[in-house]
């Protein structure tokens, strides 16, 4: 592992590098992500937004090896995790990682809890599979969990099933039991898009205190500008199966620097903001990633679109302090375009 | 709970009624029966079922008699055979069609099962292939083929197995084997593709993705996390199996010469026995009916969602 | 993880586009009827597109049958009882091969055929374990060497079978006479006897037997009031001979003369073609015998006086059984196919039926819901928890066994699964927009359940019927298999089944055939089902 050695940087948590996920269908190749990288820092809060399809959550299913295959197969990168590539791992190191290192909340709540077992069978289950503690031991500690994540009257409603509970509380239990074994990194996939919008930001703030308390890294994904701003250090902008810009919160909103990022910040519904005017909306939508031309694929629905932009992809151009775009208007692609 | 089972336990009276009803119906009102005259009953015997169902009285009363006289479990006189009732004959067969129909039924749930759970797991592999080709085999071809076929082959050509025959009444335990397995085909079919398309469903849900993403075996999660939910499809549909299994088992008794319910089933209706048939349909009725409450209160014990209001 | 295709993306995209980009952008949707879609899919499926052609060939064959050059399906030769299927041998060839391995085997039970010790325990674990197929087979073979080397030689009552058998074979004839000729002595024109007048036929067949004509009319009254009595009597029983009498009486009254005279001209008639028949035969069965004639031949042949008959005939033995005979001696190809276009039209009407019923008492109880629904569904529950293919069996044992009642009580006990389903779709159907703005135009109830909500539901009744069909035939063929359904001389797929298990150590092929046939048209049938529901339903792949 001596190459593993020398690539890793100290800090990162998780380090992505040129992932691509591909799904082989009867229709074609789906390049659901295709080439992209990233890092997390411990302690950070990365947010990954998008579109729906737009990839955000193949890549965090790529990165606890969790894509259905067949159809779907990461076909190339690296995913470095405590100075091992995920993506080179066995089964059973796999497993060790899974639930225990990194874990997961997923975007239903009400789906993704077992209707058949009792939440303290799924919880007991998780905890004992990476500890080993007594069965007593590990109800104790999903009892605690379930108070730490605000479960009122957790030591009887550990027994219930699923469908006992709300929305939002089994969406609490998931984070609980994602917890239960000090993940080192929680990605979250739209942990609130299916809930009411009061209880949105109940998880959101849980989240956020629990990580903190935790020292926990996050991966938030969200197409939700929103809750980025709130909760995130970092941003990755996704756009079919491409990582378009890659900034620190504040850069991101103070100068987006993508059509994309431009648009998306845009259209968000702003008080203070444009209360005659009427309410910016990107035209389209996003493309269908079977066999993509060497195009950027946000070229049709781009209003600064140049003829470049049809043919080829823009490379990634930094714009100083880790801010990251890959568009034909920036850096050495502009000069490009203007030939 | 309690409530839900005594609910439906209320539920089966009206098709017991119904059943008595249209028994009643059959009895009274068949052409070429007993009571048109046309026929030449032996005196006896006619005297008998005079007797027994107060034939002069009115209508309203006779039905009253005949339900009660059901619900006391007398079946009444038989219209061909003087020396016993119909509940003789019934209870003297009924135990036979009763281990055949259990045997049968436990091989294709177990056979079932385990080959629908080995095809959904080893999906497109030759595992799935044999067992689908199986499964397909026994819904698509009739039992009344594969019981003589199957005859032909181990019992004629090759002479593993007897032809026919059945222990009780001589044979050796060998005799149950073909007859069991011939029942058992059809069920099988379904029940090892129902449970290889809802074991493949329940693994693509959300909750399996769960399990995995918690860092859980694959055994553990089909055992743990699949298993429960991918079987409730296979205990709605063992109602309509026992229903199969008892229609089959009639075919079959009288392929493999069993001294069932079934061949006594076949036999009466040639005869036109009617009282016997009509016992004969009021003892399977009920016994369908208990099945379907028993499946019933499984499948509700089963599924946590269901609320029993 | 699902993509969005994006349809509606590339229709707003194309206005965009420069022309010269040429790119998935720029693609025209094309709109695709669900239909269009499904058969596209259908056509991609292997295994159901080799169904569509077998179920074809099967429905084809069914169709044609009539005018297939097989034998009739009820014809019975008991001369070919359970004769084995063959391509090479004619019948009177498997006959006679049969008699002589018969005779073979009497020979070696009386010793008068000897075998080595090693043959003879062959022999008898053979006939210890029942497999008298095998022991005649290599009877004949035996015998056949030891008569060719001279070892065994038949004795002179065997001798006689054997000849009168090769002379029966030889000369047996089918005959049929097409049309009956009459030359007129004056003119020399012939005539077609069936289409004289009675007056013509009488004095023809009075001429023929030597009667006058009156004597032959008073003969042939006698004999049509005969049989109305005889048909009095079957219709009525119980009266006495003078009831009967008043009843021949009134019946005859009924009648004009010209009625009369037809009976008269129908009864003279085939007495004349009876006549014409005996002739021609022992005329042909000389041609025969001496071999002055070729068989099959097709010819007129002199009768008597002004006579003359278009006989077709054949050698009896000389037919060719592809699939065997039954115990009857009747054609195995032929009754399979006959066989199949009763099964096959119980199953499609049947289910046509039953499929009507459940739609129509589904789509009420779906649309109209409340008391309606309460009670269909009641009804259909309580049918549910009957065993009801018992009740289909009393129902025949009462009713009594033929076709139209057997399809009466299977189309009405087998509409519940699909006015259970048809309901389901109603119900989440009738709250869509398109049924208010129908309603909101004031569409009738009728019409809008027949004319919206049922072909709304149109793919899942296709798929449905399709799958119900060979659970329909088989249901057909398990109450024929008991004896319960189609009745002799009929036939049907399950009865032929039936008929063949008793049979199947000595004549398995009476058991194989038809039971191949079924299996092969019930697997066509299921795996287009399959791929029916797989192609208007892509999402429940493999669900039941």
């Amino acid at each position: 592992m001596s190459k593993t050695v020398t690539e890793h940087t100290y800090g990162n948590m998780l380090e992505v590098k040129d992932l691509k996920t591909y799904f082989l269908t009867d229709a074609g190749i789906v390049k659901a992500v295709d080439g992209i990288s990233f890092t997390l820092k411990q302690g950070e809060t990365l947010g990954i937004v998008g579109e729906s399809g737009s990839g955000k959550s193949v890549t965090n299913l790529s990165i606890m090896r969790l894509i259905p295959s067949p159809p779907g197969k990461i076909v190339g990168g690296e995913i470095f995790f405590e100075g091992k590539d995920i993506l080179k791992l066995s089964e059973s190191e796999l497993r060790s990682i899974r639930g225990n290192r990194i874990s997961m909340v997923f975007q239903d709540p009400m789906t993704s809890l077992n209707p058949f077992l009792r939440i303290s069978t799924q919880m007991i289950e998780t905890i004992r599979l990476h500890q080993t503690i007594s069965r007593k031991e590990a109800l104790a500690k999903s009892i605690d969990m379930l108070k730490l994540v605000g479960i009122p009257a957790a030591e009887e409603r550990v027994t219930n099933y699923p469908h006992q509970f709300s929305g939002g509380m089994r969406q609490r239990v998931m984070i609980a039991m994602a917890l239960s074994c000090e993940a080192k990194i929680l990605i979250a996939d739209e942990p609130t898009t299916a809930l009411d919008v009061t209880i949105q930001a109940q998880i959101l703030e849980l989240i956020q205190s629990l990580s903190k308390k935790l020292n926990t890294s996050v991966i938030l994904i969200t197409h939700d500008l929103g809750v980025v701003a709130g909760l995130c250090d970092n941003v990755c902008v996704m756009y079919a199966g491409k990582i378009v810009e890659k900034a620190r919160t504040e850069d991101l909103y103070k100068s987006p620097s993508h059509p994309y990022t431009y648009g998306l910040i845009q259209s968000v519904p702003r008080l203070d903001k444009a209360k005659n005017g009427r309410l910016f909306s990107i035209e389209g939508q996003p493309p269908n990633v079977i066999d993509l031309p060497p195009c950027c694929p946000f070229h049709p629905r781009c209003h600064k679109v140049m003829d470049i932009c049809r043919t080829q992809y823009p490379p990634t151009t930094d714009l100083g302090g880790g801010h990251e775009v890959s568009c034909w208007l920036y850096g050495a692609g502009k000069e490009q375009a203007n030939v | 709970m309690t409530k839900y089972i005594i609910k439906r336990l209320l539920g089966i009276i009206p098709t017991l009624l119904i059943i008595i009803t249209i028994s009643f119906f059959i009895v009274r009102v068949a052409p070429g029966g007993p009571f048109d005259g046309e026929r030449a009953l032996p005196e006896v015997v006619k005297r008998n079922i005079e007797a027994k169902y107060h034939m002069n009285d009115p209508l309203l009363l006779q039905y009253g008699r005949y339900m009660f006289d059901v619900l006391r479990g007398d079946l009444g006189p038989s219209f061909r055979y003087k020396d016993h009732d119909v509940n003789f004959y019934i209870f003297q067969s009924l135990p036979n069609s009763i281990m055949l129909g259990v045997i049968a039924i436990s091989l294709s749930i177990v056979l079932g099962i385990t080959s629908g759970m080995l095809a959904s797991v080893k999906q497109n592999t030759w595992v799935d292939y044999l067992s689908m080709a199986l499964a397909v085999v026994g819904i698509s071809v009739p039992l009344f083929v594969i019981g003589p076929v199957l005859q032909y082959v181990f019992a004629i050509k090759l002479q593993w197995l007897p032809t026919s025959g059945w222990f009780t009444a001589g044979g050796d335990w060998k005799t149950i084997i073909l007859p069991a397995i011939t029942l058992a085909f059809a069920d099988f079919g379904v029940i090892a593709r129902l449970t290889r398309s809802s074991m493949l469903e329940t693994l693509r849900s959300d909750y399996i993705r769960t399990a995995k993403a918690k860092g859980m075996r694959n055994s553990a999660i089909i055992f743990k996390h699949a298993m429960k939910g991918a079987m409730l499809p296979i205990v709605s549909y063992l109602g309509p199996a026992f229903a199969g299994i008892i229609t089959g088992s009639v075919v079959v008794e009288q392929v493999f010469r069993i001294p069932g319910l079934g061949k006594f089933f076949v036999q009466s209706s040639f005869n036109r026995d009617y009282t016997l048939i009509v016992g004969v349909v009021i003892v399977y009725s009920v016994i369908l009916v208990i099945m379907n409450f028993i499946v019933d209160v499984v499948y509700s014990m089963l599924d946590p969602r269901i609320t029993y209001k | 993880m699902k993509r969005e295709s994006g349809y509606q993306m590339k229709n707003i995209m194309r206005k965009k586009q420069l022309p010269q980009t040429m790119n998935e952008f720029d693609q025209v949707v094309k709109g695709n009827s669900l239909s269009k879609d499904a058969w596209r899919r259908l056509k991609k499926n292997k295994m159901a597109v080799i169904s569509v052609i077998i179920v074809s060939i099967y429905i084809l064959l069914a169709i044609c049958a009539p005018i297939l050059p097989i034998y009739p399906y009820d014809e019975i030769v008991l001369d070919h009882q359970n004769l084995k299927p063959s391509f090479s041998k004619t019948s009177g060839e498997l006959m006679f091969e049969k008699r002589l391995a018969d005779l073979y085997t009497q020979a070696w039970r009386q010793g008068r055929l000897t075998l080595s010790e090693e043959q003879n325990a062959i022999l008898e674990t053979w006939i210890d374990k029942n497999q008298a197929t095998k022991v005649w087979d290599y009877m004949y073979v035996e015998g056949n060497r030891q008569l060719e080397s001279g070892t065994f030689t038949f004795n002179t009552a065997e001798n006689r079978t054997v000849n009168n058998l090769k002379s029966k074979i030889a000369t047996d004839l089918q005959i049929t006479v097409d049309t009956i000729w009459t030359t007129d002595p004056q003119t020399g024109k012939k005539l077609n006897v069936e289409k004289l007048s009675t007056e013509e036929i009488v004095n023809l067949y009075a001429t023929m037997v030597g009667n006058t004509p009156q004597q032959v009319i008073t003969q042939y009254t006698v004999e049509i009031e005969q049989q109305i009595l005889k048909q009095i009597k079957s219709e009525s029983t119980g009266l006495t001979e003078a009831e009967y009498q008043s009843l021949l009486q009134a019946d005859l009254a009924g009648f004009s003369q010209k009625e009369r005279d037809n009976l008269t001209k129908d009864n003279v008639f085939s007495k004349i073609a009876a006549i014409a028949k005996d002739i021609a035969a022992s005329d042909l069965k000389t041609a025969a015998t001496d071999a002055t004639a070729e068989f099959p031949l097709n010819k007129e042949i002199q009768i008597k006086d002004s006579l003359s008959a278009s006989v077709k005939a054949t050698k009896m033995h000389e037919r060719r059984y592809y699939l065997g005979t039954d115990y009857v001696g009747r054609d195995m190809l032929s009754r399979i196919i006959y066989g199949g276009q009763v099964s096959i039209a119980i199953g499609f009407i049947g289910t046509l039926t039953s499929v009507l019923i459940g739609v129509v008492l589904g789509a009420l109880a779906g649309y109209l819901g409340g008391k309606v629904d309460y009670f269909i569904m009641r009804v259909v529950d309580i049918m549910y928890g009957l065993p009801y293919m018992l009740l289909v069996i009393i129902a025949m044992a009462i009713f009594g066994r033929n076709i139209l009642n057997l399809f009466f009580a299977l189309a009405i006990i087998s509409w519940l699964t699909i006015s259970r389903m048809v309901r389901g779709q109603i119900m989440s159907l009738k709250n869509q927009e398109f049924i208010e703005a129908a309603r909101s135009m004031g569409a009738s109830t009728p019409r809008i359940i027949f004319r919206h909500l049922v072909p709304n539901s149109l793919s899942v009744i296709i798929v449905f019927s399709t799958l119900r069909i060979p659970s329909f035939i088989m249901t057909e063929s398990f109450l024929s298999f008991l004896g319960l359904g189609v009745q002799a001389p009929y036939a049907s797929w399950g009865s032929l089944v039936g008929n063949g298990v008793g049979g199947m150590t000595l004549y398995p092929w009476k058991l194989f055939y038809p039971a191949l046939a079924m299996t092969i048209f019930l697997f066509a049938m299921n795996f287009l089902g399959d791929g029916l529901r797989d192609a208007f339903d892509p999402q429940s792949k493999n669900q039941l």
